[in-house]
């Protein structure tokens, strides 16, 4: 009885929240429609057939993710802070991290564009497990950051120099496909679950601010795989001058 | 559309099911949730999973030919302010649009105890996705080398983190990576490719792309600028 009550708690609010987020995009296509397009009146109502379908999903993804993932993540990072075993979820992050892009179909889309754009030098699996291992690691590191207590600020900058290193070294058709490539791993999945999980860590750890240490992990895991294409890119850049 | 469905909710099943079993066994055997709360998550995963599932089908069939529609449509008309401000636009409607903008939002307002208001964040985010897809525009028409736009982003992206407030640098940082969700990126790729493939001589490649990891560059000095202006 009280399960059935809960899966609504607040929907009323989200429903509100998913109108309001999309009546500018619709405005701003029908000033479009009446100005300038004119699309026959049938493929128009077609297209906001499509929008009603994105605000139905909006409000049961975020009506989901209120009642699912984000109570998941608290209970499962207070838990292991509260028997004293934080550091489980180093390991776990890595698991899940790694999971997570390994299951993710846009991975495997950005896989073969990679794959391509070698002209077939660099196998697609062999981006798969480098860009899996890349957020594996990335959540990892942002879990022992809160865990252990080191600050964010050095880490972010030393990532987005490397970053700015690599550019200048890796490949040019590698640079805009790596920069493009930091959403991949930063889906619905990652967004709502791990971010619920690091601020359920934070909080339960004596001596967290869950706003300062609980933030960041979303950050690192888009740094993941801008760096792993960039290593690609390289690695590619040097294949080629020696097979030329 | 009926295939087009099954082949996004198998996606979203494929994407979705790893983590949330996984989940659902740490919660039930190491935790020991209540039952109740195991059923409230179980439900909670399904209505996602078709939320998602309706979410894309949606922008696939409505938002995205729409983008489409006005990208292709712009450099028609031949002025390029009018271009850069669409681009603008686009950029942040798209992005006040974008659920994972929200879900992040949600959480930092909720964490903080209303300290930090979810809509202020909200609007930086978008005009900063929205100045850096109009930057990527114009440096598609006057041909800079993205390296240079990336480098230089970078660059104010680190100094600006020096002098941002602790509370806000985080947050910050994850904002960057919450603009490249479901909605924005088709719906700003949609732009480039109409736009790009209007504008000759300019190769797809190299030069269509990098939009996406421009666009996230703008929400990170958004909400820094936010956090240091308050």
């Amino acid at each position: 009885m009280i399960a059935e009550l809960v899966i609504f708690k607040g929907i009323a609010t989200i429903m509100q929240d998913a109108v309001i987020a999309l009546i500018p995009l619709s405005l701003f296509f029908i000033l479009f429609q009446v100005m300038y397009l004119k699309l026959p009146m049938g493929h128009v109502i077609n297209l906001f057939k499509g929008i009603f379908f994105t605000l139905i999903g909006m409000i049961l993804f975020l009506q989901g993710v209120h009642i699912a993932f984000i109570p998941a993540g608290d209970a499962i990072g207070s838990f292991f802070s509260a028997i004293g075993k934080a550091w489980i979820l180093i390991p776990f992050g890595f698991f899940l991290g790694m999971l997570a892009t390994y299951a993710e179909p846009a991975v495997r889309i950005l896989s073969k564009q990679v794959e391509q754009s070698s002209s077939g030098f660099i196998k697609g699996t062999l981006i798969l497990y480098t860009l899996s291992l890349g957020v594996g690691i990335a959540v990892a590191l942002g879990m022992a950051r809160i865990i252990i207590g080191f600050s964010f600020l050095p880490l972010i900058i030393i990532g987005y120099v490397i970053a700015i290193i690599l550019l200048w070294l890796s490949d040019r058709d590698f640079v805009a496909i790596a920069f493009d490539s930091g959403g991949v791993a930063t889906g619905p999945m990652a967004v709502t679950f791990l971010m619920a999980l690091a601020v359920g860590v934070a909080g339960g750890i004596e001596g967290r601010d869950p706003i300062v240490d609980g933030f960041g992990l979303i950050a690192l895991i888009a740094l993941a795989p801008i760096l792993s294409i960039l290593l690609l890119g390289i690695y590619f850049k040097s294949k080629k001058v020696k097979s030329s | 559309m009926l295939s087009e469905g099954r082949e996004t909710l198998k996606e979203v099943i494929q994407a979705v099911a790893p983590i949330a079993l996984i989940v659902l066994i740490v919660l039930a055997f190491l935790t020991g949730s209540p039952v109740s709360d195991l059923v409230n998550y179980a439900l909670g995963v399904i209505m996602l999973t078709a939320g998602i599932t309706l979410f894309l089908i949606g922008v696939n069939n409505g938002l995205l030919p729409m983008g489409e529609a006005i990208g292709s449509d712009l450099p028609k008309h031949g002025s390029i302010y009018l271009v850069i401000f669409v681009a603008f636009l686009f950029g942040f409607l798209a992005t006040v649009a974008e659920p994972d903008v929200r879900v992040l939002t949600n959480m930092v307002e909720m964490v903080s105890n209303g300290a930090i208001t979810r809509d202020p964040m909200i609007i930086s985010i978008a005009a900063g996705v929205g100045i850096f897809v109009s930057l990527a525009m114009l440096r598609i028409v006057v041909g800079v080398p993205i390296t240079w736009l990336f480098t230089g982003g970078y660059l104010i992206v680190i100094l600006l983190a020096l002098v941002t407030p602790a509370d806000y640098l985080q947050i910050a940082y994850d904002a960057g990576g919450v603009t490249t969700g479901p909605l924005t990126v088709p719906f700003i790729l949609a732009l480039g490719i109409g736009l790009s493939s209007v504008l000759a001589g300019k190769s797809a490649l190299t030069d269509g792309f990098g939009l996406i990891g421009l666009a996230s560059i703008g929400p990170i000095i958004g909400i820094m600028l936010l956090g240091i202006l308050l």
